[in-house]
């Protein structure tokens, strides 16, 4: 099971991050923490692109490890979903850049 | 001893009473796998029949064939037989079936559990064909949506019939979803590592984890939507602080990775069958893999792509739009791996392979429109219109169906041990492809030109007349097709001819056997040292028949199987299985009881069966277990090892894990519709909130912390053969979560407002009755060991009860904690 865990940590990474960044902008939208100005956008998105950033970082930090991992299946399984989870991180996450907050 | 009279010894052992008496106490996984696929093959000729019916309506224009009423029946009950009691049942019982045989295995790990699954599945499938004959089947819709299957738009039993119906069903899948985890994990023979699984193994196993996680949260909405109905507790009701999209959310967060889970075993099936017919290795199997892994994730992030028409803020909207499309990456991966496995071969235009190029012709298609759908601008145009309907049956059908009637076919030598008669099955396949694209291809016109689904009929003018006359004429060409499938299986079974082993030259375990498959599988177990282990090595059938495998003796009328390490496929030890008994159908006969009391009404009745489960659920665990240690035990091959009742790891412990982390989404579901309400629902904060309280929940605290600590003591002890002092800190234990559950049901009755007022008092409720129902369990576990140590069941040696005494004490003391913080946090910062 353990060898399963380390193997997907790269798709728990995502899915993390996918359900913090959902979890706060329902918070957010919900409070009322739009409508703090700041830097042509809202306080509320920059924190949000601020966290999507760090899920970024923690994705590669996820694939680094992966990557030095002795060779053989349960590597390349880590690295495999390491880099399946980056981008679905860089992915999942860009609408915090291009759509309406709430 | 000759390979006759150990197969006549095995046999004695493994093996099945005839007539009726055998047919009650069976647990033989290879009985239960064959009936729960003769069963949903029914259950799917019922729902087949509803959709004839559906279309004949619908075939022209003001039809008068059936009324409204009678069609949302017809809809809601095709969907949910499809989905509830045939897709699912069917990848069960071919899980059941082949799991062992491929894994090298005599019987999956707890073979009581899939027989009382079993009787679960067909005592609620029957209530629910039931209610359909006596015209109060559920009329909502398979998704069952508030406000409209709340009680004042659906007064009837028809929503109960189908909350409760479906949830008795559940049980079945739970149980198949815990077997599954367990048996792929330990079950395995040994040198089978991980990655020398056959790849239906990986895709099982996905699944079944898969499983573990999507049905709580339906489940919990089920149990959500009874309460609401039967006693007012108004967790969709708006006016109350409730939501109706709190339904959606939970019957979503299981409905889209269902479709995953529907899918997936038929993958395997693909990933197993393609590569055979292709003469060739499956290609990419790490990658296949991998993308396994990341589809199961993924598939969790796209619930919301259901309701793109709610409401919901456009970034939210876009998260899951991203999520949507990004899934089709992994499954894309697969399919270039099947082509490159055909490329990679020498193709034969066998009927399995037939059936496989009708799988990637509809597959691909169903995909390509769940592509376009995941887009939010799109969706908003044909949410809700027969374009849904197209997608959908050509995900489900393309996806399941096709490759299991290839399964079907390479399989059937297997169950039946005769080949197949010639061209019937061809023609069936013709039929069915034919029949099938003539009806779901034009309904996405249909769905174009503007017709929503599930209405009851349309007038001449719409400009629908021709499309959905073509459609009901392909879904009758269709249904032929699947009759003459029926025919040409009958057939073969009947009357063809033997077939030889191995017909197809395949290179898995499951042809390692004589066929069809004894009851015990494998004279002797195997030891893999590939991933296709009878194309190493021709005889090995032979050889393992001779005995020249482990576990070649049959001793003391034992069930014994081999357990390996998880990961790298080395001797654990040896796991003695339970034989036939009646305690499942007793105790799913019981469980039908509980469910048939609380449908009719009856709520203080249904504490009987309750107790009755907990009596046989007490006998089912007592009947396990040796009051003699057996230590070390010869397993041939001049090895030996531990029967698992010595040993760390077992089964059991691995069941209880699996079981606890369905428990915990239940929870984690929960919370997360607890914080939905607080952040979503109108009218919050709630006018009365908890009131009182905090000494009481400070006692209930530290009663579960001391449970937790006693529990641990109780176990140290065991261990260290001191039997007296662990009996008693055993009774301490239970003692503190009887006080905690006490404490928690206090705070209930003194603190927090009737649950009836506000959605807040009715999850609160729910949340101290969750908890209380943990305290009570891990009470009984806590019991359980105490009586086994009078009973002499323990020694220093056979210990390990104690193990899952803690599991089960130290996250019911977890639990405690938590929902005594998620009561007064929110009171205590308002």
């Amino acid at each position: 099971m353990m060898l399963l865990a380390r193997a997907s940590m790269g798709m728990i990474w995502w899915a993390f991050g996918f359900s913090l960044l959902y979890a706060l902008h329902g918070l957010g939208c919900a409070n009322g923490w739009i409508s703090v100005s700041l830097a042509g956008g809202s306080l509320f998105r920059w924190i949000l692109v601020g966290i999507w950033l760090v899920l970024g970082f923690g994705g590669a930090i996820v694939i680094r490890r992966a990557w030095i991992m002795p060779v053989g299946f349960e590597r390349s399984l880590a690295v495999a979903c390491g880099i399946a989870g980056f981008f679905g991180t860089a992915l999942t996450g860009t609408p915090l850049m291009v759509s309406s907050t709430c | 001893m000759n390979a006759l009279r150990h197969h006549r010894a095995l046999t004695e052992i493994w093996g099945t009473p005839r007539g009726w008496r055998g047919t009650m106490i069976s647990v033989n996984h290879s009985d239960i796998g064959k009936r729960f696929i003769l069963a949903a093959f029914a259950f799917f000729a019922i729902g087949g029949v509803l959709a004839m019916l559906i279309r004949a309506q619908l075939a022209t224009p003001d039809s008068a064939f059936v009324g409204p009423a009678i069609y949302n029946q017809l809809f809601t009950m095709h969907g949910s037989i499809m989905m509830f009691l045939f897709a699912i049942p069917m990848f069960e019982g071919l899980a059941l079936y082949l799991l062992p045989k491929m894994l090298g295995s005599r019987d999956m790990a707890f073979p009581r559990l899939s027989a009382y699954g079993w009787w679960c599945y067909l005592f609620g499938g029957t209530i629910l064909i039931a209610a359909l004959v006596l015209g109060v089947a559920p009329d909502g819709g398979w998704f069952m949506y508030t406000p409209l299957s709340s009680k004042i738009y659906t007064p009837g039993i028809n929503a109960d019939v189908w909350l409760l119906g479906i949830t008795f069903v559940e049980i079945s899948a739970m149980a198949a979803a815990i077997e599954i985890c367990v048996s792929i994990l330990k079950l395995r023979a040994p040198g089978m590592r991980l990655d020398r699984m056959p790849p239906f193994a990986w895709y099982l196993l996905i699944t079944a984890m898969m499983m573990i996680v999507a049905f709580p949260p339906l489940i919990l909405g089920s149990i959500l939507l009874e309460l609401e109905r039967a006693f007012d507790w108004p967790f969709f009701d708006p006016a109350h602080g409730g939501s109706p999209l709190l339904w959606q959310h939970l019957f979503w967060l299981f409905g889209h990775p269902e479709v995953y889970i529907i899918f997936l075993p038929a993958a395997g099936v693909v990933s197993t069958v393609l590569p055979v017919m292709a003469r060739t290795q499956i290609l990419g199997y790490g990658a296949i893999v991998a993308a396994l892994i990341a589809l199961a994730f993924l598939s969790f992030g796209l619930w919301v792509h259901h309701m793109f028409t709610t409401g919901i803020p456009h970034m939210a909207l876009g998260f899951f739009s991203a999520a949507s499309a990004l899934v089709a990456v992994p499954t894309a991966l697969q399919i270039f791996a099947w082509i490159g496995t055909l490329w990679n071969g020498r193709p034969e235009l066998k009927l399995p392979m037939l059936y496989l190029l009708g799988f990637f012709l509809v597959f691909v298609l169903g995909g390509l429109t769940g592509v376009m759908l995941a887009m939010v601008p799109f969706d908003g145009q044909a949410h809700d219109s027969y374009f849904v309907v197209a997608h959908l049956h050509y995900v489900l059908v393309g996806g399941f169906i096709f490759p299991m009637m290839a399964g079907a076919y390479y399989w059937l030598p297997h169950f039946s041990g005769r080949s197949r008669v010639p061209r019937l099955g061809e023609a069936a396949f013709w039929m069915i492809l034919v029949g099938f694209n003539l009806t779901f291809f034009l309904m996405h016109l249909t769905g174009l030109l503007g017709m929503p689904r599930r209405i009851y009929t349309y007038t001449d003018d719409m400009g629908w007349t021709w499309l959905n006359l073509l459609s009901s004429v392909g879904s009758f060409v269709m249904a032929f097709g699947f009759a003459l499938f029926a025919l040409d299986v009958g057939l073969q079974i009947a009357l063809s001819r033997r077939s030889r082993r191995n017909p197809w030259g395949a290179g898995t375990l499951e042809w390692a056997m004589p066929i069809p498959a004894p009851a015990y599988n494998f004279a002797s177990q195997p030891e893999v040292a590939d991933r296709d282990p009878l194309s190493g090595d021709p005889l090995l059938a032979l050889k393992l028949a001779r005995g020249e495998g482990y576990l070649a003796q049959a001793r003391h009328g034992w069930r014994e199987t081999m357990a390996v390490d998880s990961s790298s496929g080395a001797i654990d030890h040896v796991v003695i299985l339970p034989g036939n008994s009646r305690l499942p159908i007793v105790t799913a006969a019981v469980t039908g009881c509980f469910f048939l009391s609380v449908l009719m009404g009856y709520y203080w009745m249904a504490l009987l069966p309750v107790m009755a489960v907990i009596g046989l659920g007490w006998r089912w665990a007592w009947a396990l277990g040796s009051r003699a240690d057996v230590g070390p035990m010869a397993i041939g091959k001049g090895q030996t090892a531990l029967v698992h009742r010595e040993a760390a790891g077992g089964p059991a412990w691995w069941g209880s894990i699996f079981l606890l982390v369905a428990d915990s989404v239940l929870l984690a579901s929960l919370l997360f519709g607890y914080a939905f309400l607080w952040v979503v629902a109108p009218n919050w904060p709630p006018p009365q909130t908890i009131d009182g309280g905090l000494g009481v929940a400070i006692m209930t605290a530290l009663s579960g912390s001391a449970a937790v600590f006693l529990a641990r003591r109780s176990e140290a002890s065991g261990r260290q053969g001191s039997l007296g002092m662990a009996g008693q800190t055993a009774i301490g234990a239970a003692c503190a979560h009887g006080a905690s559950a006490i404490g928690l049901l206090v705070i209930g009755i003194t603190a927090l407002p009737p649950p009836s007022n506000h959605a807040y008092a009715a999850v609160a409720w729910v949340l101290l009755a969750y908890g209380i129902l943990h305290a009570l369990v891990a009470l009984l576990c806590a019991a359980f060991v105490r009586a086994r140590i009078g009973g002499g069941y323990i020694s220093a040696r056979r210990f390990r009860e104690f193990e899952i005494t803690r599991l089960f004490g130290d996250y019911s003391g977890m639990v405690i904690l938590i929902i005594l913080l998620c009561l007064f946090m929110p009171s205590i910062a308002l």
